[in-house]
């Protein structure tokens, strides 16, 4: 009973870095694009999409990244301290980029004079390629295998940078900009913009190639230091994500360089939501691959519990209120076009 | 310079305290508006839909993209706590996590639950039936109460810990749900915060109306829009000094050296004074301060007879330092001193309003309701104070000491961390400034030309103006 808990606490964890993944990846792939716009009137049209898009957001996203911490230390407080232990520079730097990206979105947003708002953009892009890259490393850190109960078997820079953590950080960046620029396609059709929308699909063919470059150096990174791992996430629990991630890939590559809006948004959301899943399911047993397994960590049964229920009432509650706050954002663009 | 440069590398834990009380303290002025504006715009809201008032209306509906802003900062330095958790007092989660996380569990599901219902809230004013709109807003305020009953519950098991089974080396074999939310010290702490919240938020938004009003502005939105969060606040301010009395109370037994530190009494004794000011030293000795004999026994047990706990009862190693304990006391006296403030405004507005049958009309008054404020702001962060560092050195009273759950990162990172997040928190003090000012002065202007706008226009976050297929934006109806 404990160790069924146990997994799914750990099934539950696994899901809130995904959907954090996923809905972070959605947003700072929109600030990725805003950063490599460039200048002139098509730049411009292509922020005021970005912005238009990204407002309803206004830090929701952060929930998530909360919900995942607070599921890690509640419910495996042995990995949260050794995680953090080890890899707390690239939380710092993930740390900052988030504030910096927040505060500079909302600062462009107020400040009136084109100059300025050029450079508060440039903050706010440049901390959209920083945050999910540290984020990310510190899952590649993890995988490395150099994160070790209450602290790192390297020295902490060492745990913290090395060739998995890089790549998976460059993986990320790519996916951010993938699934972004696939998700500005969407709106730039909603608002009814067809240049924005031929604009973003290009960079969305784009962010397909350099995904599947990046991957493929990423998996090589991890045969070299992990190459059980590797083999875990290409024989075993992780191998059906692993497949649907690289068949997805290219398959919205096509659909989008082909322009058929059908499926797209959907599946690239499997590919980034395939991407975590192979990473999490290829380590399982293991937390920390080779250190600490799901069982070594888990908190008493009583805090697992208390967890399940938590998750049932997100559930139950958040989902449709959730669903009801997309609608209303949907309805009102609808209701103006008809006017 | 050498010595200097080792005690960077060496100690990373007078930096991460710093860090801490000074996050802490800065997410802290978030949360009277985060806990309490939701209800005080859902009664302006209220009053709009069933007296048919299209000024409370328009009261609630600035108030709700005011909710909107400052809940984007407050997730903001919410999620760099939770962080903090992890990078300055790793070892803390990594004994006690399976303990404390139960609160912060739930506080995540409220967090989450404030997020949609304010952006619901936000678009619903054009997007829903206004009673439909309302509705769905009343889930804000329970979501407010029920973040800070699980924050106060984990703040609670660190003071006064209890619901868990430890090993004899001190390992949490088991945690019992309910024993872990509901620790000693949640009745009051939880009262005590949720009434300051509400009191905070109440007087701050009436005090930005008492500036309007000293400016000269007199019509009926002025009045309302100070008269209704300044009388629920007023009405909060004799409970909130019934509360506190039983909170100060209950930790003569819950934690006496925190009562000896706000109270600076250095040994345990009957007939102990009660010390206004003044400041504690190394030998037992208070220098300044007035002294009121044997009050502080009074006020503890209604007898001069009853005894009041001293410092030295605990093992040096084991209370507040003599820094901390003078800290503890001056903040401890500082909040009661803003509280009974708020008592005597409470009284002279009551008195004017039931005895006069209007508001009050002088200027001192306003005057004196325009820094209520700051000043409930102030009693938050002291009464937080009283209550963080009277703990010391205790993170997990009794159990663990805050030196043994820091970080083994070194000093130098710390401080630099340190150093990146001062910068940083004041570009967001700036932003969120000139943010609420900008509304503030939008507002104002569209009220002298009688234009009728969408409040939320001006604001990075919430609902958009439509873009036009040139890439223009319209201008907002």
């Amino acid at each position: 009973m404990t160790a069924v808990l146990a997994s799914s606490t750990a099934f539950v964890l696994l899901l809130t870095i995904t959907a954090y993944s996923v809905a972070g990846g959605v947003d700072y792939g929109a600030g990725i694009w805003d950063l490599l716009a460039g200048r002139g009137a098509r730049a411009d049209r292509a922020r005021a999409l970005i912005e238009q898009a990204m407002a309803p957001v206004w830090e929701a996203n952060n929930v998530w990244l909360v919900l995942a911490i607070v599921v890690c230390w509640t419910g495996f407080p042995l990995l949260f301290q050794s995680v953090f232990a080890s890899l707390y520079p690239l939380f710092a730097f993930a740390l900052l980029a988030l504030i910096l990206r927040g505060a500079f979105f909302a600062f462009r947003h107020v400040w009136t004079g084109p100059s300025g708002r050029r450079r508060t953009g440039v903050v706010f892009g440049i901390s959209s390629v920083l945050a999910p890259f540290f984020f990310a490393a510190a899952l590649g850190a993890i995988a490395s295998g150099r994160v070790a109960v209450n602290g790192p078997n390297t020295p902490v820079w060492q745990a913290c940078f090395n060739p998995t953590s890089i790549a998976f950080g460059l993986v990320s960046l790519a996916a951010t900009a993938f699934i972004g620029a696939s998700f500005l396609v969407g709106d730039a059709r909603r608002f009814g913009m067809p240049d924005m929308t031929d604009y973003f699909r290009l960079r969305a063919v784009i962010a397909t190639a350099v995904l599947i470059i990046t991957g493929t150096i990423a998996l090589a990174a991890l045969g070299l230091e992990n190459s059980r791992l590797l083999s875990a996430m290409l024989i075993g629990l992780g191998t059906p994500f692993a497949v649907a991630a690289v068949i997805a890939t290219p398959v919205v590559g096509v659909l989008l360089w082909r322009g058929i809006f059908h499926w797209y948004r959907v599946l690239s959301v499997v590919v980034v939501g395939s991407l975590v899943f192979a990473w999490g399911f290829g380590q399982s047993p293991y937390l920390l691959p080779g250190q600490l397994t799901i069982a070594q960590s888990a908190a008493p049964p009583g805090a697992q519990v208390l967890l399940s229920i938590v998750t049932l009432l997100v559930v139950v509650l958040v989902l449709p209120s959730l669903g009801l706050l997309v609608y209303l954002d949907q309805r009102g663009a609808l209701e103006s076009q008809e006017g | 310079m050498m010595r200097f440069h080792t005690y960077l590398a060496a100690d990373a834990l007078l930096p991460s305290r710093i860090q801490m009380a000074f996050t802490l303290a800065y997410h802290v002025i978030m949360v009277p508006l985060g806990v309490a504006l939701p209800t005080y715009a859902l009664l302006m809201n209220g009053i709009g839909i069933f007296k048919n008032d299209p000024v409370a209306l328009r009261i609630a509906r600035r108030w709700s993209v005011v909710m909107a802003v400052q809940f984007a900062v407050g997730a903001v330095t919410g999620t760099i706590l939770s962080f903090e958790f992890g990078i300055l007092w790793p070892r803390l989660m990594g004994r006690y996590g399976a303990a404390l996380g139960l609160g912060f569990a739930i506080e995540g599901l409220a967090f989450f639950l404030e997020a949609i219902f304010i952006g619901i809230y936000l678009y619903g004013w054009t997007r829903l039936r206004p009673k439909t709109h309302f509705l769905l807003g009343l889930s804000l305020p329970p979501a407010g109460v029920l973040g800070t009953f699980s924050v106060l519950a984990s703040n609670s098991f660190m003071q006064t810990p209890g619901g868990i089974t430890l090993s004899s080396t001190g390992q949490l074999l088991n945690v019992d749900v309910l024993g872990v939310l509901f620790t000693r010290s949640l009745g009051y702490e939880f009262w005590h915060f949720l009434i300051a919240a509400y009191i905070a938020a109440g007087f701050v938004v009436a005090s930005i109306y008492a500036v309007s009003w000293l400016r000269g502005r007199r019509d009926r939105y002025q009045r309302l829009a100070f008269a209704v969060p300044f009388t629920v606040a007023a009405l909060l301010t004799p409970l909130q000094l019934v509360v506190g009395d039983l909170s100060a109370r209950a930790l003569v037994v819950d934690q006496p050296a925190k009562f000896a530190a706000m109270e600076i009494t250095w040994k345990t004794r009957s007939h102990n004074p009660e010390y206004i000011g003044g400041l504690i030293n190394g030998a037992g000795q208070v220098n300044f301060g007035i002294a009121i004999p044997s009050f502080d026994s009074i006020l503890i047990g209604l007898n001069p007879d009853s005894v009041a706990p001293g410092l030295t009862a605990a093992a040096a190693d084991a209370r507040p330092s003599i820094a901390e304990a003078n800290i503890t006391h001056l903040a401890f006296d500082l909040m009661v001193g803003l509280g009974s403030a708020g008592v005597v405004l409470m009284v002279w507005y009551f008195v004017v309003l039931l005895g006069r049958r209007r508001l009050p009309q002088s200027r001192w008054f306003y005057r004196t309701a325009s820094l209520a404020g700051i000043g409930s702001y102030v009693a938050i962060e002291s009464g937080w104070a009283t209550t963080e560092v009277g703990r010391q050195p205790w993170i997990v009273y009794n159990l663990m000491r805050v030196d043994d759950a820091v970080t083994t990162a070194p000093g130098s990172f710390v401080w630099a961390m340190l150093a990146l997040l001062l910068v940083v928190y004041a570009v967001i003090a700036i932003i969120f400034v000139t943010v609420l000012l900008g509304l503030v002065t939008r507002w104002r202007h569209e009220d002298e030309r009688q234009l009728v706008r969408a409040p939320e226009a001006g604001a990075p976050y919430g609902p958009r103006p439509e873009l036009a297929a040139d890439g223009s934006v319209r201008s907002s109806p």
